[in-house]
């Protein structure tokens, strides 16, 4: 069992510290108070922080004026409501004017959606973010990485959309790293590798890690990146692991179309193209459970990432 | 009996203005061959009233941080926005023909950061009270008192997010926050007591709890009169529900709904110039 902490208070932490220093930066909930634990927060900046009730359309485009007038709101509330109910706010409010906006957006994937089912779990979050212009999309891997995309986040001129998950997160860095944002992580190098893993969001690296160890111990090396920003993504680094490696798998919690593996595709086919498996959503929608066990029905256990890494194997030629 | 004069003389001067934008609207239109003719004739004389006399602004400074703001939410006016702009200063007129045009500061719609003193990004129906709500809270928290003026359509109504704004802009205590609607009767698909169900509009917004005004929207000391008005309403937002004409000024314009978007030729333009006194 993984230790949990919650991505949800990791991001609230990271806010308040910036708030402290910087009284530019509001927030702006959508009845999301309670889903953020940020109820602390509202008490200790209670003339920045507003709530606009059950109307993310109003909350993302109050911020958007806000925005406009000086201030540097952050929008927290569920990862959908946000992308899909107020996708055109976004779009055209925020990502057309280029202004500094930060979105929060909870229970990003299968796993984010607390047993909640396909209404609470967002699965293509990622992909409409990154077909903004304008908008930089980044998809923590746990707490500690959620601490850091939203400090860094705030350093940023425009738009910035973070995907956060249910508050029930597992841990995978107990050691800070070294975040840059717009750079891929190396997890784990094993040069030459015979194929490289491309990871993103809560619960896979782990996975991946696993699976990995599993494979070594049967003779085949692996790497493992950490695609922590989507967009703008760290191209270098992607193609220069996919020319090493000449084959891929992506692992991702969120439908393969839009998300990271097609990010990576696209890197892949304009750089160097190699034989790539998505491991996802196949173009399908989940249903309710607890979050591992989705995670393996859906095709993202540790023995899928080992198949696809055998797979991939043999049609590299 | 003083004051009434100046007074006067304001009205006069404002009429003045409202014609010129009038003129600028048909004129730039024609130019640039694309634009929505009607839509921005009704809101000439509230654009004058505000860009001429009631708001703090500084062509030579248009950023600066406790100066007024406008957002027109019925975005597809914009020429009638944009002649003020010019003629109050903030780019030169020889702009206005190239509305519309490749690599013009003057979008289609009002874009922020092409157009010196614009305030805000519109065109998509129904965020103008939104953008305007968060513009209040802005000056709250950095402790400015601007006002903010929200010019919307009637049939932009039946959007779903001008009545979120307005819920928020109670709980919020908006009192700088005021919407002056542009009640022309008109929609792009036909009259609003037949398209989308909006009428009757002034209960709904006191229902909300809206400080709410109905006013001749081409009356000048009306326009002035409740946007005084509305400015010491402290607690809570207004409204101004200003009737209006839909290409008021060009006769044959005027309640024919075919000028929603249409190009007025050389020959529609001089007519139109004309009645606009020449």
């Amino acid at each position: 069992m993984n230790t949990l902490q919650s991505t949800r208070v990791a991001a609230i932490e990271a806010i308040d510290s910036l708030m402290e220093k910087d009284p530019r930066i509001a927030m702006v909930f959508a009845d999301s108070v309670k889903v953020f634990r940020a109820a602390e927060l509202v008490k200790k900046y209670p003339d920045r922080c507003f709530d606009v009730g059950i109307a993310e359309q109003n909350a993302v485009t109050v911020a958007a004026g806000m925005a406009s007038s000086g201030l540097k709101p952050i929008v927290a509330t569920y990862a959908g409501f946000l992308t899909m109910r107020a996708c055109e706010q976004i779009r055209t409010f925020v990502a057309y004017p280029r202004l500094p906006v930060i979105f929060l957006g909870a229970n990003g994937g299968i796993a984010g959606g607390e047993r909640e089912g396909v209404t609470h779990q967002f699965i293509e979050d990622l992909g409409i973010a990154r077909t903004l212009p304008s908008m930089s999309v980044v998809s923590p891997a746990d707490a500690y990485e959620t601490h850091q995309a939203v400090l860094n986040a705030a350093k940023q001129d425009g738009p910035v959309y973070i995907r956060i998950g249910s508050g029930r997160d597992p841990v995978f860095f107990e050691q800070p790293y070294s975040f840059e944002w717009g750079k891929a992580h190396i997890v784990l190098e094993q040069n030459p590798e015979d194929v490289v893993i491309f990871a993103t969001g809560g619960f896979l690296l782990h996975r991946c890690w696993q699976a990995i160890e599993r494979l070594n111990t049967e003779g085949f090396r692996v790497s493992l990146l950490n695609i922590h920003t989507l967009k703008p993504l760290d191209a270098d680094t992607v193609g220069k692991f996919l020319k090493r490696a000449g084959a891929a798998v992506t692992v991702e919690d969120h439908t393969v179309i839009g998300g990271l593996g097609s990010a990576i595709a696209e890197a892949a086919s304009e750089q160097f193209p190699v034989p790539l498996i998505r491991l996802g959503l196949q173009d399908t929608f989940a249903e309710s459970g607890e979050a591992e066990a989705l995670l393996d029905a859906y095709g993202m256990g540790v023995p899928d990432i080992c198949d696809a890494v055998k797979k991939v194997l043999q049609r590299k030629g | 009996m003083k004051e009434c004069q100046i007074k006067k003389e304001i009205i006069g001067a404002l009429e003045s203005h409202a014609r010129q934008i009038r003129k600028d609207v048909v004129t730039m239109i024609h130019q640039s061959g694309d634009g929505h003719p009607s839509p921005a004739l009704s809101i000439a004389d509230i654009i004058a009233a505000l860009y001429f006399h009631v708001l703090n602004i500084d062509p030579q400074n248009p950023e600066k941080p406790d100066r007024d703001r406008v957002v027109l939410s019925k975005g597809h006016a914009c020429t009638a926005l944009y002649s003020a702009l010019a003629r109050r200063g903030f780019f030169p007129l020889s702009e206005l023909p190239k509305f519309r045009s490749l690599h013009s500061i003057l979008q289609g719609h009002p874009y922020q950061r092409k157009t010196p003193g614009l305030d805000a990004t519109t065109g998509s129906l129904g965020h103008g009270v939104s953008l305007g709500l968060g513009m209040v809270l802005a000056g709250r928290v950095q402790g400015y008192s601007y006002f903010t003026y929200v010019i919307i359509g009637d049939g932009e109504q039946e959007e779903g997010l001008i009545w979120e704004a307005a819920m928020a802009a109670v709980k919020y205590r908006a009192g700088r926050l005021i919407v002056l609607a542009d009640c022309n009767g008109l929609q792009s698909g036909g009259k609003i007591e037949e398209v989308g169900g909006i009428v009757p509009i002034q209960p709904k917004w006191e229902a909300f709890g809206w400080h709410c005004q109905t006013i001749d929207g081409h009356n000048m000391e009306a326009i002035l009169s409740a946007l005084l008005q509305a400015q010491q309403v402290e607690e809570t937002p207004s409204i101004i529900l200003a009737r209006t004409i839909k290409g008021k000024g060009v006769p044959f314009m005027e309640n024919n709904n075919e000028w929603h978007k249409k190009v007025p030729t050389k020959e529609e333009l001089e007519l139109a110039l004309s009645a606009l006194g020449g």
